[in-house]
């Protein structure tokens, strides 16, 4: 154990922007409290409104922070042995988290209770770090760490941003079961660990490739199966998706622009990292990669299906996304089944591809609806003295969108448009890529199923753009413009046509990562 | 010169961007500017196809050539094993067949514009950059030397005609929008993955570096072709898309809901341009690169369904009491000439058929302009209603009668050239096909004679409008329809500079077919070469 600390803390600079922000998330919730005047506005709790530019403006500086202390961190290709390795995969993932976690702040910014600000941006920071270290782990013991690290404060994060009984119930479901999702996935990381007698990644996979004389051990096998089911909740795989709709629906627009990309995306590395046999020990030897492919081809051409079909009878928004969020974890998936021995890179490169492209397409989405207001509220169930919901809620409520709000609207177009898939957005690019991979990987019919997939699914966004732009009706009102989520929006569409004019130089890193699994 | 090519696609583009960030106010800047933009498009691609019928012929015998190219790597995309990585490329072309279909976009646009110039009421910026992006989309198709870019362009179209149609559409506005984007992507999406299984295929065969360039897969394709079972499986899915956007018959149900609920204008570019692309997709992938299939399967299938199309959308067209309904119906019985004369596969019918799709843009084009003029005047479009217009709108009625006779094909007019070179085309490959086809001339004829009949001649009956009668012609229609009219003639008197144009490209194409197939002198290994080096 000592040694253990020894060399954690050894390698902590390999770790630097991720303790720059841990730091710095703690440093809010020491002086938050202070800062919150009782007396003035007589309500315990509640903060003057200039808080939340405060936290907000701070959250930024300090991703910017982390962010200069990511840009002259240089990945090194040769994997030590330690708890921390910086290779492409954490170069890229740090990136992604830091770029989505400023977006989500900027989507946040008039959302969040002055009085409750710190306390969000901090669990917020908390999650950027669990993400980046997710990637950056090489330990069992810190990849379970930082998946927590994640989990634990998007509990708290659900809660403040709506803390009404929809939004408890949300926040109840949500804990529970990823409670419970953790627990099955250490329970799979032990039988790892126990049957190849280290947590240290880069050892364990060098353990199995040279396991090679003998059958794998039915323990390897179910250890994999668990840590699949743990993680496949992340993703929202169907048949674990059951918490996304009921969530997506019961939290605030933030918690589920936040849910819908970030478990996602630690869901994908850490099975990436898991699962990945390195190019240089595909041959021969027990390859988890082989074990688990098949359960992952079922999670994926079931969660697109479950996904899709179910998404063509929602009403609701949040629910519609949630559901084409399983839909495209689904895809993603196919990119870790592609993952081929002799070149990895391949799948999992399209899978991150994916992964970015979804990312700017879903927070873009949920960015345009979280700073939309409807004109007074439409439930005619709501008790006398709820509080007025003038969300935007149901499809309906998007109509005429196209015309009292036509840059909100063309920024929810261009989404909406990528996740159909249609050229020029990078949800076009991320699809192909994720079809070569699957079709030159030898898995055809998962391609195809891919294919029909992306047919139903434009049913059903389409929708809701005739919603927005075929229907005269206004329900928006027109005043609500919110600039930071209007900029944040505004980045996701200029990242989702970016990365369709030009994809090179990121789909050139990303095939490099296969040699760092 | 190759400079231009990248204009001409991103020129639409950059002032369609620039339309939608206009203040909905701004209608009198929006028209204007639209209208300059689509005139400088017009002038650019009127001067490459100048250009181009000046250049000296390629002396290669690839079976697709551009004569004017530009080439830029788009993304890599990796290939397992030890094979070097598979370039994505933005692979602009022109040839002879490409330069006319983006000429005759740049001039229905034109026309577009002019016929929306006072009938869009409201949201006129907007309705102006989603025509300048179609147009941008429409030109992209038919310069791309890429599958995959081809497929980006095709498929880039339904956004802005989805807000069209969605948007500035008729009753059923909705429903028709739906119906198309869902009707054509489905279709597309089988072409997506034909292209993509075509182009892995290619990458494994011959070990090109760029498998997805229509040019150097046809020139591999030309030594060695695919197997079989392979191609056809490859034809299907990839033709399914274009028969869809054709559309050929048993795939035209979105047809008629679409072109009557359509704006006019968008209505002129639908029939005009964009069912081009699957008659285009058709001669520049499937017959250059799956000719085997193509010959034994696709001929059968193609030139049935063709005909099919041509007595059905002819006796449909007769039962009509719409007239856009009407024409839109005769849309598709005209198209079935297009599709006939390329699946005759000999020099006369493919030029006969790339010719149709210039002359079938123009005169149906020109027949919705003329409807559309008649039912802004009037509010109606039921045939019932009309009758001896000919002596309240004499030149109207002039002019709607010339279009007609162009596109019934008379002698001295387009329709007669194309529709003959077709069908004389067809008759060398297989009689049955050219005799069954030529009873939709027969048709034609009767249909639009009817219709004309019906409108303009025997005893005045117009609808009841309000305030003064209805005017004739006004210059700003005339300005719209002038050039297709004058085009329509000037096709028929000589159409030699277009045959010239398109010939040397249709000529490479149908050698894959002849019945002395030209065999390769060099050897397969050296040809592969030489098309990675290209």
């Amino acid at each position: 154990m000592n040694e253990f600390v020894e060399r954690l803390v050894g390698s902590v600079e390999l770790a630097l922007p991720e303790v720059a922000l841990i730091v710095i998330a703690c440093v809010y919730f020491l002086i938050a409290p202070f800062l919150l005047d009782t007396s003035r506005d007589g309500r315990s709790g509640e903060g003057p409104s200039y808080l939340k530019h405060l936290w907000a403006t701070a959250t930024l500086a300090a991703i910017a922070v982390a962010g200069s202390l990511w840009l002259r961190m240089e990945p090194t290709a040769e994997a030590l042995p330690g708890p921390f390795r910086i290779d492409g995969l954490s170069w890229y993932v740090r990136g992604l988290s830091l770029a989505s976690a400023a977006i989500l702040t900027l989507v946040a910014w008039a959302r969040v209770p002055a009085g409750k600000a710190a306390e969000f941006y901090a669990c917020l920071l908390f999650i950027c770090a669990g993400t980046s270290l997710v990637a950056v782990a090489n330990d069992l013991v810190m990849l379970f760490l930082a998946l927590e690290l994640v989990s634990l404060p998007t509990y708290v994060l659900l809660y403040l941003s709506r803390h009404d009984a929809a939004g408890q119930e949300a926040t109840l479901k949500y804990f529970l079961l990823s409670v419970f999702s953790a627990a099955v996935a250490s329970f799979g990381l032990s039988y790892l660990y126990g049957t190849t007698g280290t947590t240290d990644l880069v050892a364990m996979k060098t353990a199995l490739a040279l396991g090679a004389n003998g059958p794998m051990p039915a323990t390897l096998a179910i250890g994999i199966a668990a840590i699949v089911a743990g993680l496949a909740f992340r993703l929202a795989a169907a048949p674990f998706h059951f918490y996304a709709p009921d969530v997506f629906q019961g939290t605030s627009t933030v918690g589920a622009a936040t849910l819908s990309f970030i478990p996602k995306a630690v869901g994908i590395v850490a099975l990436a990292r898991i699962i990945g046999t390195p190019e240089a020990l595909a041959t021969g030897g027990w390859s988890l990669t082989a074990v688990a492919a098949p359960m992952l081809a079922a999670l994926a051409v079931l969660s697109m299906c479950v996904g899709n079909l179910l998404a063509l009878v929602q009403t609701d928004l949040r629910r519609l996304l949630a559901y084409s969020g399983i839909a495209h974890g689904g895809y993603m998936l196919v990119g870790l089944v592609a993952m081929n021995p002799t070149e990895p890179g391949v799948g999992l490169g399209s899978a991150l591809f994916y992964l970015a492209s979804y990312g700017a397409m879903t927070v873009g989405a949920f960015a345009v609806l979280a700073m939309l207001r409807v004109r007074g509220t439409t439930d005619v169930d709501a008790p006398a003295n709820a509080p007025v919901d003038d969300r935007v809620n149901t499809i309906d409520d998007l109509a005429g969108l196209g015309r009292s709000q036509p840059f909100a609207a063309a920024l929810l177009a261009i989404a909406l448009f990528s996740m159909i898939g249609l050229p020029p957005t990078a949800g076009f690019l991320g699809k192909l890529n994720l079809f070569v991979a699957a079709w030159s990987g030898g898995w055809r019919w998962l391609a195809i199923a891919m294919l029909v997939n992306a047919g139903i699914a434009a049913y059903y966004y389409l929708r809701v753009l005739g919603s927005m732009y075929l229907r005269p009706t206004a329900n928006v009102d027109r005043r609500s413009v919110e600039w930071p989520a209007l900029a944040g929006g505004t980045l996701c569409a200029a990242a989702t046509i970016g990365l369709f004019a030009a994809p090179d130089w990121l789909w050139q890193a990303l095939r490099a990562t296969g040699n760092d699994l | 010169m190759i400079g231009l090519l990248p204009v001409l696609v991103l020129l639409p583009l950059a002032a369609a961007a620039a339309l939608a960030l206009l203040r909905p106010t701004d209608a009198q800047t929006a028209r204007w500017s639209a209208l300059v933009v689509s005139l400088s498009t017009l002038a650019i691609s009127l001067y490459a196809t100048y250009e181009l019928s000046q250049a000296r012929p390629l002396r290669t015998t690839d079976p697709v050539a551009p004569r004017y190219e530009l080439r830029q790597t788009w993304m890599t995309v990796p290939r397992l094993g030890d094979a070097p990585d598979v370039r994505l490329e933005f692979y602009l072309g022109l040839d002879g067949v490409s330069a006319l279909l983006i000429s005759l976009t740049a001039i229905l646009t034109t026309t577009a514009i002019l016929l929306s110039w006072n009938r869009i009421r409201e949201g006129r910026t907007a309705y102006f950059a989603c025509i300048l992006a179609l147009e941008s989309g429409l030109i992209g198709s038919f310069c791309a030397f890429d599958l995959l870019l081809f497929y980006v362009c095709f498929e880039f179209t339904l956004i802005p005609i989805f807000f069209l149609i969605g948007i500035w559409g008729g009753q059923e506005r909705r429903r028709a929008a739906g119906r198309f984007v869902l009707f054509t992507l489905c279709g597309s999406l089988a072409t997506l993955g034909g292209i993509l299984a075509l182009g892995a295929a290619a990458a494994e065969r011959w070990n090109l570096a760029t498998p997805f360039s229509i040019p150097d897969v046809a020139a591999a394709v030309a030594i060695d072709p695919l197997p079989f079972a392979l191609q056809v499986g490859l034809m299907l899915a990839i033709g399914l898309g274009f028969a869809v956007k054709i559309p050929l018959v048993p795939f035209h149900t979105w047809q008629p809901l679409t072109y009557v609920e359509a704006p006019t204008a968008v209505t002129v570019l639908l029939s005009g341009t964009v069912l081009k692309m699957g008659a285009y997709g058709l001669f520049r992938i499937c017959m250059p690169l799956l000719p085997d299939a193509v010959e034994s399967i696709g001929v059968p299938i193609v030139a049935t369904l063709s005909v099919i199309g041509i007595v059905y959308g002819a006796l449909c067209a007769l039962s009509q009491s719409d007239m856009k309904r009407l024409v839109a119906y005769s849309s598709l019985s005209h198209l079935g000439f297009v599709t006939l004369g390329l699946f005759a596969l000999n020099v006369e019918g493919t030029t006969g058929g790339v010719l149709q799709m210039i002359n079938h843009g123009l005169s149906t084009g020109a027949i919705f302009l003329f409807v559309g003029m008649i039912e802004q005047r009037y509010g109606t479009r039921d045939l019932g209603r009309f009758g001896g217009l000919a002596t309240r709108l004499p030149a109207l009625a002039v002019c709607m009668i010339f279009v007609c006779f162009a596109s019934a094909g008379l002698p001295m007019l387009n329709g007669f050239v194309g529709e003959y070179l077709s069908l004389s085309g067809m008759f060398a490959r297989n009689p049955a096909y050219a005799i069954v086809g030529a009873s939709g001339v027969v048709l034609g004829a009767w249909y639009l004679l009817t219709l004309i009949q019906r409108t303009f001649f025997g005893p005045v009956r117009e609808p009841q409008t309000e305030g003064p009668p209805p005017p004739d012609l006004r210059l700003r229609e005339f300005a719209a329809a002038f050039p297709l009219m004058a085009l329509c003639l000037a096709i028929g008197l000589y159409p030699k500079p277009l045959t010239d144009l398109i010939q040397p490209d249709v000529d490479r194409v149908v050698r894959l077919y002849d019945f002395n197939p030209v065999t390769p002198q060099v050897a397969s290994a050296e040809t592969a070469e030489e098309s990675d080096d290209r």
